[in-house]
């Protein structure tokens, strides 16, 4: 029975992790699998700046740092942003599937270009990096925001009516204007939006979360990991030290 | 419960079709999941050059064009070229899995660089097409073959120690001499060498038949299909034209 870890990089409470857990609704899993949801210890508040994402990437490798020897067969970070992914490659022999790079490559089988749809002006310059960062200039066909502020607890809940036709508009200029025959969602926040837009859009819309779900499954039914040639194990792997640094932090906090 | 065709590229008898078939024992799927696999009644002999290209495209679109009206869910062209798929996608609205693309993608999910390994080096227009398509030629660290001419039909039986040594040996050199993290079979045929490579090479291998099935299963649960404006539905489709090509050639 495949069991998977999902860490959300937010430390969240217990209403939280059940938000975010709501994800699995979108998509039928195999019967046997099991997704696990494990919020960090310890993480940004906002997500907009490189000390933010370098302080994601520790709080969730540190939250999925011991999942091989606790008997996980894969980990799914439940993050567009892939934080901590490269890292936890490097030690982790099971597959570590992030959904931004994989919609991205995913977006690649369904149609020529895609754009990413994100949530705020602030949020922009972290996409355009990976994306060119990645060498996916020329697949990419835009990255918009619909600028309203973000609430990484509880996205849209119960402000459907208001921000959701929002949504919708940024994504058809996505499609006329900017030529882009997928949408990805730029968030795994998102994922209460993605039926309502996915109804209206004419072109796919990927809903990240959902979709990482099903590459694990993929991954696991195929017997294929991540590259060690690509994630190279560190010469001394350094746990007690991250443990310590990490519960620190999460202490001060 | 879903079902999935999948496209065999020439035409053949039960036998080879179960050589085809076999594909499926390299993937754990879904309970509830059919495969019927189907041979092509339109195709070339095998495939190197252009007009064989463009006989491939032919028979694929004829096999697959009614996949949808027959209740199909999904489906899989078992050619890492992808012939046909580009047509097909144009027709249908049900996920249409090409394995060559998929692979590479899939490919670049798990490293940075990826290399076709492939029986001979006149395959290798096959994986060019693809690559320039995606446009992703920076991310292939290169296409190696083994020099050696493929049977479509027996696929590699008999010939297992004249072939699977050399397949790993040039996937060696594609890891060491180009620095290939990840290595893609070049054709649905090399399914057989597949479990020899992967317990002898340092990276993942893709095998690209059984990985398009599970993406077949996946974009169903996924209720996800290819784009319609990268793959225009035609004015005018000649869908009774394109079965009187069928029928043309199933009567010879």
């Amino acid at each position: 029975m495949p069991r998977i870890l999902v860490i959300n990089p937010f430390p969240l409470d217990e209403a939280g992790v059940a938000r975010r857990a709501a994800q699995s609704g979108h998509v039928a899993l195999d019967p046997d699998t099991e997704l696990v949801y494990r919020p960090v210890k310890f993480s940004a508040v906002s997500f907009m700046s490189p000390h933010d994402w370098l302080m994601m990437d520790l709080g969730v490798y540190e939250a999925g740092l011991t999942a091989e020897e606790e008997g996980f067969d894969a980990v799914v970070i439940d993050t567009m942003s892939d934080s901590g992914m490269a890292a936890l490659r490097s030690v982790l022999s099971i597959p570590v599937i992030g959904p931004g790079k994989a919609s991205m490559l995913y977006a690649l089988t369904l149609g020529a270009k895609f754009s990413v749809l994100a949530q705020w002006k602030p949020a922009l310059p972290r996409y355009r990096k990976v994306i060119r960062d990645y060498g996916f200039d020329r697949q990419c066909a835009s990255v918009r925001s619909f600028d309203v502020e973000p609430d990484f607890v509880n996205l849209t809940e119960g402000k459907e009516d208001k921000t959701f036709p929002i949504m919708l508009d940024v994504a058809m200029r996505c499609v006329e204007e900017d030529g882009a025959d997928v949408i990805c969602l730029g968030s795994t926040t998102m994922h209460q939006a993605a039926e309502y837009l996915a109804a209206r859009l004419p072109v796919p819309l990927v809903n990240p979360g959902p979709l990482s779900y099903k590459l694990a499954e993929t991954l696991l039914a195929t017997g294929l990991a991540h590259s060690r040639k690509a994630y190279p194990a560190p010469l001394v792997r350094k746990d007690d030290l991250v443990h310590d640094i990490v519960r620190a932090a999460a202490q001060s906090a | 419960m879903p079902k999935v065709l999948v496209i065999v590229p020439f035409p053949m008898d039960a036998d080879n079709l179960a050589k085809r078939q076999a594909q499926m024992k390299a993937v754990r799927l879904g309970p509830d999941i059919a495969f019927d696999f189907k041979p092509v009644a339109i195709a070339p002999a095998n495939y190197v050059s252009q007009q064989d290209a463009l006989l491939a495209d032919v028979g694929i679109l004829e096999a697959g064009l009614t996949a949808q009206a027959d209740g199909y869910d999904a489906v899989c062209i078992d050619t890492v070229s992808d012939s046909g798929m580009n047509a097909l996608r144009s027709m249908l609205d049900i996920p249409v899995i090409g394995p060559g693309r998929h692979a590479m993608l899939t490919a670049l999910m798990l490293g940075d660089r990826f290399s076709v390994v492939c029986m001979w080096d006149r395959w290798r227009p096959l994986y060019t097409k693809t690559l320039a398509e995606l446009g992703l030629e920076s991310k292939c660290a290169s296409i190696r073959s083994a020099d050696l001419q493929p049977n479509n039909q027996e696929l590699l039986g008999g010939r297992e120690d004249e072939v699977f040594p050399v397949l790993v040996e040039v996937a060696q050199r594609c890891i060491e001499e180009d620095r290939a993290d990840v290595i893609v079979l070049g054709s649905t045929t090399m399914h057989e060498a597949h479990a020899y490579m992967a317990e002898r090479l340092p990276v993942p291998v893709i095998n690209p038949g059984p990985l398009s099935y599970r993406l077949a299963d996946a974009a169903i649960r996924l209720r996800l299909s290819h784009s319609k404006t990268t793959y225009p539905t035609p004015l005018t489709p000649r869908a009774q034209a394109i079965a009187a090509m069928g029928a043309a050639a199933r009567a010879k």
